[in-house]
């Protein structure tokens, strides 16, 4: 059973890789949260796989041991050249870092690189999920108050205000919320 | 400041991103911006959390150029424990400035009259040391230590690494013995009471060069007007920094800034001005131009630290430390910037140096 370190010195969420490894039945050691804590950790459990943030200012220890114990976990990217270099590279893009053991095969640690990928590509997607919330959000209230300016000179009930905008944002061929912050600014420009 | 008429072409790539790791002899970098301007450059500065990070931006490019261990370019041009890549020093950013910061108990046993290697005969477990990055100066200048005091660096104590924040609290813990690293953190520890700065480095190597200017090669030959025009930015801030103490006192200013070492400003100004208490001598502290003694990419300077990576086992194959040198340090770039500000250039590219053990180099 490969044995996985995670270092968790980073704002990055490493250590919820945990219970999917877990599931996956790996040996996920006790999570190094300090470049002094990896050290010992290293040394004292043999991890062979330790996955660590790009950005963590822990990386200089695994540096150190690539060039001084030659069972010590190593920069994949230099020593598995059999690897899968795309997945490698996708995984560095995603702000993981994974050094393993020299002569661990590839097909060991592609699972656990994907296992990263996938999470760390989640969050992007909720990250840009929770973007794409936030401007429908602020669109909607653009959106409301061009209603209320209409509603306001013009007279018009709420239902007639927003089909004015809708039919004038498709006559333009423009975005609702653009047409309704239009329209605000004007009315802000007449007074 | 002093305007400068570049009599290189204007720079290819005008917004240059550089690298910089929290030290106090980052200090070259920050002051560069001032002088940016009237080069042409916009500097954008990027602090990095580990030379490891550093280098990878390096190579990949998000980094054009970076403040880094000497050591870390050779490392790199050597591949040496991580990838191989052509490398070139435009600079050398500083001289001296590091230290050996020891803990209370082993000062005090060395103080005692002990030898350091009648102690770790006799110590009943291995002694640990620490630096900062496996081919950087620091752990050349803890290796060069042990190793004058008849003590072997790799088989006779434990050599390794931490993130120089954590040296102080991982002495004070007991689980470390000493530590090599640059400024603040020997100040850091000492102000903790973790640990006596014993020993700083220009005792082991009067004037030994310490980081330089790097980039990858291929960048100082696609853009040579920028990597000029960049050099002379740097040159005028390190003149700038020498030139009174009064200044250092604002470069300690700048450097305590949250962006740059978010460390106090009373722990980094003593060191630039070589107060190491409770010492009350003044040991040579950092030295950043030396009339451009300090600046120039000394071939001999470079050499030394492949006859370090031979010396300790890094590299098993023949090769010939000048040789490496002549590839890495640009020299003809250096000199042509030097040159348009009317900085004296040596005449040569070697420089005799006198190291502690009585050894001279080249």
């Amino acid at each position: 059973m490969l044995r996985v370190l995670l270092v968790t010195d980073t704002a990055k969420a490493i250590g919820e890789l945990r219970a999917t490894l877990l599931q996956q039945d790996y040996d996920v050691l006790p999570d190094a949260v300090s470049s002094t804590a990896l050290l010992w950790a290293v040394e004292q459990q043999r991890p062979d796989v330790v996955i660590i943030d790009t950005e963590s200012p822990s990386r200089d220890t695994l540096e150190q041991l690539a060039v001084m114990n030659a069972t010590a976990p190593r920069p994949v990217v230099m020593f598995t050249p059999d690897a899968n270099q795309q997945l490698i590279r996708a995984a560095v893009g995603a702000g993981v870092t994974t050094y393993v053991v020299d002569g661990l095969a590839a097909e060991k640690l592609s699972p656990i690189i994907e296992v990263a990928l996938v999470r760390f590509a989640e969050d992007d997607r909720l990250r840009q999920r929770l973007a794409k919330v936030e401007q429908q959000l602020s669109d909607r209230k653009l959106i409301d108050r061009a209603k209320g300016v209409l509603m306001d000179k013009r007279g018009l009930t709420e239902a007639a205000a927003y089909e004015l905008l809708r039919t004038q944002a498709m006559k333009q061929g423009q975005k609702l919320a653009d047409v309704a912050r239009q329209l605000i600014n004007m009315s802000d420009l007449l007074g | 400041m002093h305007a400068s008429l570049p009599a290189s072409g204007a720079p290819e790539k005008a917004t240059l991103r550089l690298g910089f790791v929290a030290l106090t002899d980052c200090a070259p970098l920050l002051v560069a911006q001032r002088f940016a301007a009237s080069a042409g450059l916009e500097l954008q500065l990027l602090r990095q959390p580990s030379w490891a990070a550093l280098r990878d931006k390096l190579l990949s490019g998000e980094l054009d150029a970076a403040h880094a261990l000497y050591g870390l370019a050779y490392g790199v041009q050597l591949g040496i424990g991580g990838p191989q890549a052509d490398m070139a020093a435009l600079m050398t950013l500083n001289q001296n400035g590091q230290a050996i910061t020891l803990s209370p108990a082993l000062a005090q046993q060395l103080r005692s009259g002990q030898s350091l290697r009648q102690i770790v005969a006799t110590s009943p477990r291995e002694l640990v040391f620490a630096q900062t990055f496996p081919t950087g100066t620091h752990a050349m200048w803890l290796y060069y230590w042990l190793a004058a005091q008849g003590v072997h660096p790799l088989n006779d104590v434990q050599s390794v690494v931490i993130a120089p924040s954590e040296m102080s609290a991982t002495l004070a813990s007991g689980r470390l013995d000493g530590f090599c690293a640059g400024e603040p953190w020997h100040a850091v520890a000492a102000q903790a009471g973790a640990g006596v700065t014993w020993i700083v480095s220009s005792e082991i190597w009067p004037e030994h060069p310490e980081k330089i200017l790097a980039c990858r090669r291929d960048f100082a030959a696609l853009y040579p007007n920028s990597a000029r025009a960049l050099i002379r930015c740097v040159l005028q801030a390190c003149r700038w920094l020498d030139a009174d103490s009064m200044h250092r006192a604002e470069a300690a200013r700048m450097l305590a800034q949250p962006q740059y070492l978010n460390q106090p400003e009373a722990l980094i100004l003593p060191r630039l001005l070589g107060q190491f208490p409770p010492r009350t001598d003044t040991p040579e502290p950092v030295r950043f131009f030396g009339n451009g003694t300090v600046t120039y990419p000394w071939l001999s300077d470079g050499a030394w630290f492949v006859s370090q990576y031979q010396r300790w086992g890094y590299i098993k194959r023949d090769i010939e430390p000048m040789t490496i040198a002549a590839g890495i340090n640009q020299t003809a770039l250096y000199r042509q910037a030097a040159a348009e500000l009317g900085i004296a250039c040596p005449d040569g590219d070697v420089r005799q140096s006198v190291l502690m053990d009585g050894t001279h180099w080249p």
